[in-house]
């Protein structure tokens, strides 16, 4: 095993929400979702190019589940019987050419095969981002997330577990925003100390891709680079999902409210209603158990 | 107190054939076994789980650190002491990852008296300090368990009903010097609902059973180093609240961050009340968290305001605590062959690992990480249709 050459794993994880690009497709805007991945490709390549170490990962999020767009499911025993098949023809580097290939082949079965079922609409980015952790469990490893759609309030939980997990194990996460800021994406960018974008114009998503997320962690310290958004860290109380600035938690679940009540909605505990706890209690009595 | 029956203790049982476990394989080597012996032990830390059982999230907990003649001894390498204080820096920030809402105060005993380390804080940096300075220590004299337990209940007993009191002892003499009865002292802590863990760094010593059989906490003698870490492991995980303990509505605040730069016009440096009272703290400061009730700075979160006693929190350090109150269930094993959705990775061998919610196939190694550190499932598909969130 070479000690000096560190593995360096750069994740991408494009939002291929077929909702979202559809409408994209009809509003007839300057980016579409082959666009998109060519952009995709531009910075993996580039990222490749850079050192002999680095690795790439892409990972396409759908509505309903995630899809390794590359590398393929016999990359950890080395096996290349198959890339002979994908010789290029203008003398590029076989393995950019490869990826290449590999992405394009991927994501034309993803998004012809996968239905959508049910009544979801939203990506379900939190799962996609578990895949990507667990992927890059070994090696030094940084995630970008290219978000299309809008955030799914359901996956507030398993994401906050994900962001957790990634600041644990010290793992970056960028965010590179192409239509509305993300609440969540901004709290993953700042927690584990990512950057986070939002792109002014959809056309050069290729340029910002290359300037902003291509260097890695220590060479940002080198660069000037867009600053770090302001994270709106208030919590929305359980009841009416508004953003309170001083609330009520229940010991016993941990749900937050922005009025006093009795019973807590969620775990069904009854509260003892006691004095805030600022002020001694002289006449009233508190019930003690002794 | 002597009328629960004791367990039977190691020299009573039969003769245990620790090396029959071992099996070697054809060419001679102990590999497989080894292996093995270490995976049931990993697995063993995920499939434990307490269920449905309330958990104290709101943790008062103070660790009683022996400092008497005892540390000295080598068998811990470079000394007890260092070993210990090493382990607790490590126990100390898996604490405020794993509890970020809870405090922790550390105490000191030797030389039949005992002294507060620090006070009971929930911010994890003092205490490392303090742990990192207190390596250069002269460990003499006796400890006293009485004096360190009076210390503890002090601050302890003020503290409001609803929060868990737990106090953990980690103990190398087998010896203690008390002033009074210790059996009184047991009894005002299971009065006050106090719960008393010991672990002991020499041999099982009797008070420290029955302490810890009447408070409700758990007592363990160390073998190794490792087993060492182990125990204070178990130790960070939220422990089931008592039936006692109160339930209420807690006032928090939950303030912004402001981020303000000289070029601003509005730009106003202020004080941050947590550092009125060190003398070399940071002046002067641009940015910070103001409590929502009386704008009093701070620059850190958590923390209890000082102005008008308000806890202020972030939202995220609350949903550090979630994963303990909807545990992932534990996924059931089966020997077949195919490839992890989740890393990619082939399982040839290998046991699978399949979530009973979605039908997710994972791999060992992602097994113990999506236990261990995620905490979720990364498929979520349901076999029929609909789309919901693995718990």
């Amino acid at each position: 095993m070479a000690s000096e050459e560190e593995i360096n794993l750069l994740v991408i994880v494009v939002d291929v929400n077929p909702i979202w690009w559809g409408q994209q497709a009809q509003r007839e805007t300057d980016l579409s979702l082959s666009k998109c991945l060519d952009a995709v490709m531009v910075l993996g390549n580039s990222y490749m190019a850079m050192a002999r170490t680095s690795r790439l990962a892409v990972i396409a999020s759908h509505c309903e589940d995630s899809h390794f767009l590359y590398p393929g499911k016999s990359w950890r025993t080395g096996d290349s019987s198959g890339d002979d098949a994908y010789s290029s023809g203008d003398g590029k580097y076989e393995l950019l050419a490869v990826a290449n290939n590999f992405i394009a082949e991927e994501v034309r079965k993803v998004m012809s095969k996968t239905e959508v079922r049910g009544n979801s609409t939203d990506t379900l980015l939190a799962g996609t981002l578990a895949k990507a952790l667990c992927f890059g469990q070994e090696m030094k490893s940084r995630i970008l997330v290219i978000k299309a759609a809008e955030d799914c309030a359901r996956q507030y939980m398993n994401f906050m577990n994900v962001i957790f997990a990634a600041q644990k194990q010290n793992i970056l996460i960028d965010a590179c925003v192409l239509d509305s800021d993300s609440g969540l994406l901004q709290q993953a960018c700042d927690i584990t100390g990512g950057l986070y974008l939002k792109i002014p114009q959809k056309v050069a998503l290729a340029q910002y891709l290359l300037w902003v997320f291509l260097p890695d962690s220590e060479q940002r310290s080198q660069l000037v680079l867009p600053p770090p958004a302001h994270v709106d860290y208030r919590a929305a109380c359980f009841c009416h999902r508004n953003l309170i600035e001083i609330g009520y938690v229940c010991s016993v679940c941990l749900s937050i409210f922005c009025n006093f009540s009795p019973i807590c909605t969620t775990c069904e505990t009854a509260f003892k209603i006691q004095l805030p706890q600022m002020v001694k209690p002289k006449k009233k009595k508190l019930k003690q158990p002794t | 107190m002597d009328e629960e029956p004791e367990r039977t203790k190691r020299w009573e049982g039969g003769y245990e054939r620790t090396w029959e476990v071992l099996k070697e394989d054809e060419s001679g080597s102990l590999k497989a076994t080894v292996e093995e012996i270490l995976f049931q032990s990993k697995r063993k830390r995920v499939t434990e789980s307490h269920g449905q059982v309330r958990l104290g999230m709101m943790r008062h907990l103070h660790v009683v650190i022996d400092c008497s003649r005892t540390m000295d001894d080598h068998d811990l390498k470079p000394n007890r002491l260092t070993a210990s204080l090493k382990l607790l820096e490590t126990f100390v920030e898996d604490y405020f990852d794993q509890n970020p809402i809870s405090q922790l105060g550390l105490i000191t005993t030797k030389n039949k008296r005992a002294e507060k380390l620090t006070d009971l804080a929930g911010n994890p940096k003092k205490h490392i300090v303090a742990l990192k300075k207190a390596v250069d220590t002269v460990c003499i004299g006796e400890p006293s368990l009485y004096n360190s337990l009076h210390l503890a209940i002090q601050t302890l007993k003020h503290m409001p009903g609803h929060t868990s009191r737990e106090i953990l002892v980690i103990l190398s003499s087998l010896t203690t010097c008390d002033p009074a009865n210790i059996c009184e002292l047991i009894k005002t802590l299971k009065s006050l609902k106090v719960r008393v863990s010991v672990i002991g760094l020499s041999a099982e010593v009797r008070v420290c059973t029955v302490l810890t059989r009447e408070t409700g906490g758990s007592y363990h003698v160390i073998l190794d180093e490792s087993h060492f870490k182990e125990l204070l492991m178990l130790h960070v995980k939220p422990p089931p609240a008592s039936s006692s303990s109160e339930c209420s509505l807690i006032r928090m605040g939950f303030p912004q961050h402001t981020v303000a730069y000289l070029s601003d016009q509005d730009a106003k440096p202020s004080f941050s009340m947590a550092h009125l009272d060190s003398s070399g703290g940071a002046g002067l400061s641009l940015g910070g968290y103001f409590c929502p009730q009386c704008h009093a700075k701070y620059t850190e979160l958590p923390v209890e305001c000082k102005v008008c006693g308000l806890t202020l929190v972030s939202a995220p350090h609350l949903a550090r605590s979630f994963h303990h109150l909807f545990p992932l269930q534990a996924f059931t094993e089966s020997p077949a062959e195919g490839f992890c959705q989740a890393c990619q990775g082939e399982l040839k061998d290998k046991s699978i690992f399949t979530c009973p919610i979605c039908g997710g196939v994972f791999c060992s190694e992602c097994d113990l990480f999506i236990h261990d550190s995620l905490h979720c499932c990364p498929c979520y598909l349901i076999p029929d249709g609909t789309i919901s969130v693995c718990h």
